[in-house]
């Protein structure tokens, strides 16, 4: 680029000087012709007139003719033999002139190239070599009479010594209007270049340090160009990014605290309520046991019912704060190996008075070489037991429920599935989906007859999905239900790149947060 | 007879264990703040500690721990009953050095056997 216009100017400044000094040099030679053409005539006369006597009055007028053509350096006049009558020369910066009378033995002149010139009636010029001098211009002027007589011819030389100055100044004068042409476009480039540069750059930190998130960052641009406007509305979105950010931070805030308040509502509300009941169990029991003195058959009733319900309610509020953390979903240690085969046996054994109570038979069957699961035994044992306990609400007396315990691959990630299938009452078709809603009753009918929040399910849910495992439902109203449990083998640990912070997290949420 | 000392800001809860382990023929020492608990169990060291966690002022871990760190207190048996259920509670004052932990509402018997494990003796 840059060389190109360099190659441009240089071209163009080229053909400037040589155009110049094509024209100077014509019009030198011009003028020689016309200044040989006017003098010839007058000077040969005065040759003719002064050449024997009067050589004082020949160099004064030769003088007078030199200072006519400030190119001229010889005056040679001839007669038409070639014999000089005069010669004049510039030497040294003075004219010096030599004069030959007619009887004088005056030099000839002795170039056969000249000879036929100077016999000619014609005016004739020359580009010749002079003797250490450089070119010259030689032109040759007959002097010839208005009624034809032709006795002398003027030859002169004219140098080009001041052509060639009057060149060399113009190419320094063209060349250093070129050099400083040049350097000034250089200059206001660089300058132009690098205010763009510094705006853009200005821009583009701007965005830098809005996009680390410094958003009251605003780009001070006052160049009046395009990148000005640019860095206008780039300050415009930042100010509506920063409004918006403004609003999203204080939402956030608000539900920070929202959630900090709902943290401590549920430690508050689960102390409350435990705490009463702690002494009504306590209480009931001693008067249960009789501790506290005999009670009538209908007052040990009433004691036992009152005792039931105490349970039901600390049950309830289990459940409660249960999936109040569930759904907070932190402080969740998923790093336990848990063989669900002996797992599931262990629940079944929990409750199985309960079983007994129904006469229900329960089987379980568990697959050889089923693998660990990595989750948290708290939270699958209570998952699995609301399963089974549901299990055993919908189920009929005598009827059967299994549990099975299989290996299957989901999407290419190994894990155990746990499969509870009752022949119970069922569940019709359009209220599958929603069984594992919170507070889901069936119907209110359901509500009264056995009783409980709707949270048993929902709990289960969400402790497999803290596993990242599947949760899923099969049933017909009659026939029965089979719920279907899928964990993966590792906890979900692919899926929770930042693993070793749930465990930070168990420390740092939970304990403060919860009753 | 064993002394039992109770820690717990509801004086129900604590009238309720007094009665429970006073039928149990224990004698029942209480306090309903942790730092005065503190200092009279560290004056006249009973044979078992039962103590809340959640209270006003000095709270149940950070009693734990200071008992702890006096040689009087250092091989206090001591049960932990409180309505906290999570598993870091339990574990967590396990690790403080509380040698038994009981969810309210709890069970008499459950907590009169763990008592009596504690103290040595055969459950009755």
């Amino acid at each position: 680029m840059v060389s190109v216009v360099v190659i441009t100017l240089v071209a163009s400044g080229g053909a400037l000087v040589f155009s110049k000094h094509r024209s100077l040099t014509r019009s030198m030679e011009r003028s020689a012709r016309t200044f040989a053409a006017l003098v010839s005539l007058p000077l040969a006369n005065s040759v003719d007139n002064y050449r024997d006597t009067g050589h004082e009055i020949l160099r004064q007028v030769v003088a007078r003719y030199t200072e006519l053509n400030p190119n001229l350096i010889r005056l040679q006049v001839v007669d038409v033999t070639g014999r000089e009558a005069m010669d004049a020369r510039l030497t040294a910066g003075k004219w010096v002139l030599n004069a030959y009378p007619r009887t004088a033995r005056s030099p000839s002149v002795s170039s056969g190239e000249l000879e036929p010139r100077i016999a000619s009636l014609r005016l004739s010029g020359r580009r010749v070599a002079g003797p250490g001098m450089g070119r010259m211009y030689r032109v040759v002027a007959p002097a010839v009479e208005t009624w034809g007589r032709h006795t002398y011819t003027l030859i002169c030389y004219f140098s080009y010594a001041r052509v060639n100055r009057d060149i060399i100044r113009a190419a320094a004068v063209t060349t250093f209007f070129l050099l400083s042409g040049v350097f000034l476009a250089y200059v206001v480039s660089v300058v132009l270049a690098r205010s763009i540069t510094q705006n853009v750059e200005r821009l583009h930190s701007g965005v830098r340090r809005i996009s680390a998130s410094r958003f009251d960052e605003r780009v001070s641009v006052d160049s009046g160009d395009e990148i000005q406007d640019l860095a206008e509305s780039f300050n415009s979105m930042a100010d509506r990014l920063q409004t918006s950010i403004g609003a999203l931070r204080e939402a956030y805030g608000r539900l920070e605290s929202l959630d900090q308040a709902k943290r401590s509502l549920l430690a508050t509300v689960s102390h409350e309520l435990k705490t009463p009941l702690t002494a009504l169990r306590g209480y009931l029991e001693l008067l249960e046991e009789g501790r506290l003195g005999g009670l009538s058959s209908e007052a040990g009733r009433a004691v036992d019912i009152c005792l039931k319900n105490v349970g039901r309610l600390t049950k309830r509020i289990e459940e409660l704060v249960e999936l109040a953390r569930l759904e907070r979903g932190t402080g969740l240690v998923i790093t336990e190996q848990i063989d669900l085969g002996n797992f599931v046996k262990g629940i079944v054994e929990t409750m199985w008075p309960r079983l007994e109570e129904k006469e229900l038979r329960c089987t379980w069957t568990a697959a050889p070489d089923i693998p660990r699961v990595i989750g948290n035994s708290e939270h699958l044992e209570r998952a699995f037991l609301n399963l089974l306990d549901n299990a055993i609400k919908f189920t009929p007396e005598a009827g059967t429920i299994r549990i099975v315990v299989e290996q299957e691959e989901r999407n290419e990630v190994p894990g155990v599935r746990i499969r509870v299938v009752d022949n119970g009452i069922g569940i019709p078709g359009d209220q599958l989906e929603n069984v594992f809603d919170r507070f889901y009753q069936i119907d209110q009918t359901s509500r009264r007859r056995y009783g409980g929040l709707g949270l048993g399910l929902a709990l289960v849910k969400r402790a497999v999905e803290l596993h990242h495992g599947e949760v899923s439902v099969e049933s017909a109203p009659e026939e029965g239900s089979t719920f279907i449990v899928w964990l993966p083998v590792d906890g979900g640990e692919r899926n929770r790149p930042g693993a070793s912070s749930d465990r930070l997290g168990e420390s740092s949420e939970t304990a403060p947060s919860e009753a | 007879m064993a002394k039992i000392f109770v820690v717990d800001d509801e004086p129900d809860v604590v009238e309720l264990l007094r009665t429970i382990l006073e039928l149990e023929g224990f004698e029942v020492e209480s306090a309903c703040e942790g730092r005065v608990a503190l200092a009279r169990i560290l004056a006249d060291p009973p044979d078992l500690l039962i103590l809340d966690l959640m209270m006003p002022g000095l709270d149940g871990m950070e009693m734990l721990k200071l008992l702890r760190l006096d040689p009087q207190g250092a091989d206090l048996p001591v049960i932990i009953v409180s309505a906290r259920t999570g598993q870091i509670d339990q574990i967590g004052s396990l690790q403080l050095g509380a040698n038994a932990y009981i969810c309210k509402p709890f069970s008499n018997r459950e907590l009169i056997a763990q008592v009596r494990q504690l103290l040595g003796e055969e459950a009755s």
